[in-house]
């Protein structure tokens, strides 16, 4: 199994590719995002500003759509998961647009969510493989879903409910770093390349 | 709801962690990879790696440390001491870091947090901010504290406000401000609490208590003036507590705490 990383030139990932190597894979960093859309598995991380990872995905934005809606695994983290929607009041570009939806400013007395909250209402199948008893948040922008049956997972700070995790056929999309979550995290991923590994 | 976030730092000289008091006197307390590890082993929710090397110039060095301490963990890193530009933070988050913390760098010039904020983005922008209070005028008995702005770790006094200097770090980008009283730290006695509360009611952004930590009630007191999570260092690293008690501590205080696993 190919397993693609999308670098998009901002940000640590260390963690994520170190909870990644599992199973004696190596997951390969890709700039190129056409390349990326023809992986076996694909890991959209989430560091950087959605405006600049917007234009970085955009030169295979088709392809990549076309891969997710053809069943290809997909792990998209924090800024990642913001990805797979429409459009964000972070910055200008074009999401993926696979979940029909907005990304918002998060309205809340402290901005960024920052730290280790509770992941609740969870119907996400992984995270009830690999459950996160506390999971690290650290973002500005939260997803707003059209379709709330995509939702499958939902934090709550000062009485909001913040989507904490989507999933359309077999992307997923975690608001948490699972790779800075601690060993159950690392669990969490690990169980992402297990599954993608298992249909492929 | 989000926990008070406990968070260990790491004071590190030339290889190795020091804690010294009121920013001298430093010793030795170990190799940073093995305490940041023993620290999330026992719940620690986030470290932070204070590079406070007196020589400039080794910052090859200490990404090697940064690269070495993060490949021991599954918790957020930190680096703080030493980044001047993007060109640093990046090359940090590069080996590993999370967020990077900028302090006497961003006093000197201010832009910097924005163009950290726009290229990596609010949430792994942090100001780090030393204040001194001011003696209060020998004629006023009631005056309202007020703090300055200190720098070149704790050597170097500003002009500046300190609560006006984090409401402007906040303007400018920074995503959390890591708040130290240069007067409390190494004390044991307790953080500044007017400062806690002063910061953390002006900003709206998460505050890290930070200088003084000596036992349990003083991180409690912290974060209920106001502050998001407390950094701990000196009671961690000679063994006084461990920051599960600490956790246990806060825990029967009715603070929200991450269970430690």
């Amino acid at each position: 199994m190919t397993l693609a990383v999308f670098d998009y030139g901002a940000g640590n990932l260390h963690s994520l590719l170190r909870a990644l190597t599992v199973d004696g894979l190596t997951p390969a960093l890709e700039t190129d995002p056409r390349a990326l859309a023809r992986a076996d598995a694909i890991v959209l991380p989430g560091v950087g500003a959605f405006g600049a990872a917007a234009q970085r995905l955009a030169p295979g934005r088709q392809e990549l759509l076309a891969a997710l809606r053809d069943g290809v695994p997909c792990l998209c983290v924090c800024l990642g998961m913001q990805l797979l929607l429409d459009r964000s009041a972070e910055g200008a570009g074009q999401g993926l647009g696979l979940i029909a939806g907005h990304v918002e400013r998060l309205a809340l007395p402290r901005v960024p969510h920052m730290g280790w909250n509770v992941v609740r209402d969870v119907n996400e199948p992984l995270l009830e493989t690999a459950p996160l008893s506390y999971a690290y948040f650290a973002h500005s922008f939260a997803c707003v879903p059209a379709d709330p049956a995509v939702v499958t997972a939902v934090t709550e700070e000062h009485g909001q409910r913040i989507v904490a995790a989507v999933r359309t056929a077999r992307t997923l999309g975690v608001q948490f770093h699972p790779e800075k979550s601690g060993p159950q995290g690392v669990n969490f991923v690990r169980a992402f390349v297990r599954e993608a590994a298992a249909c492929v | 709801m989000l926990t008070r976030r406990v968070i260990a730092c790491l004071d590190v000289a030339d290889g190795r962690v020091v804690k010294g008091t009121k920013f001298v006197g430093l010793e030795d307390r170990g190799v940073p990879q093995e305490l940041a590890a023993r620290y999330e082993a026992q719940g620690a929710d986030e470290i932070v790696f204070l590079d406070i090397s007196a020589t400039p110039g080794g910052h090859a060095t200490v990404l090697e440390q940064v690269r070495l301490t993060a490949s021991c963990l599954s918790i957020p890193l930190t680096l703080g001491g030493g980044i001047r530009s993007v060109d640093d933070a990046a090359q940090a988050l590069r080996a590993g870091a999370d967020k990077v913390s900028v302090n006497t760098a961003a006093v000197d010039r201010p832009e910097l947090l924005t163009e950290l904020s726009e290229r990596f983005g609010a949430q792994c922008t942090v100001a780090s901010i030393d204040a001194q209070r001011v003696p209060p005028p020998a004629d006023v008995h009631a005056a309202a504290p007020r703090w300055i702005v200190v720098t070149r770790g704790g050597r170097t006094p500003t002009t500046r406000d300190a609560v006006e200097w984090a409401r402007e770090c906040v303007r400018r980008g920074a995503g959390e401000i890591l708040l130290t009283s240069v007067d409390s730290d190494g004390t044991r006695r307790g953080y500044d609490l007017d400062l806690m509360r002063a910061v953390s009611s002006a900003v709206a952004v998460p505050v890290i208590a930070s200088g003084g930590a000596g036992e349990s009630a003083h991180l409690a007191q912290a974060l209920e003036a106001g502050a998001d999570a407390v950094l701990v260092a000196g009671m961690l690293h000679d063994g006084t507590t461990t920051v599960a008690a600490l956790k246990t501590q806060l825990a029967a205080h009715g603070i929200l705490v991450r269970a430690v696993a």
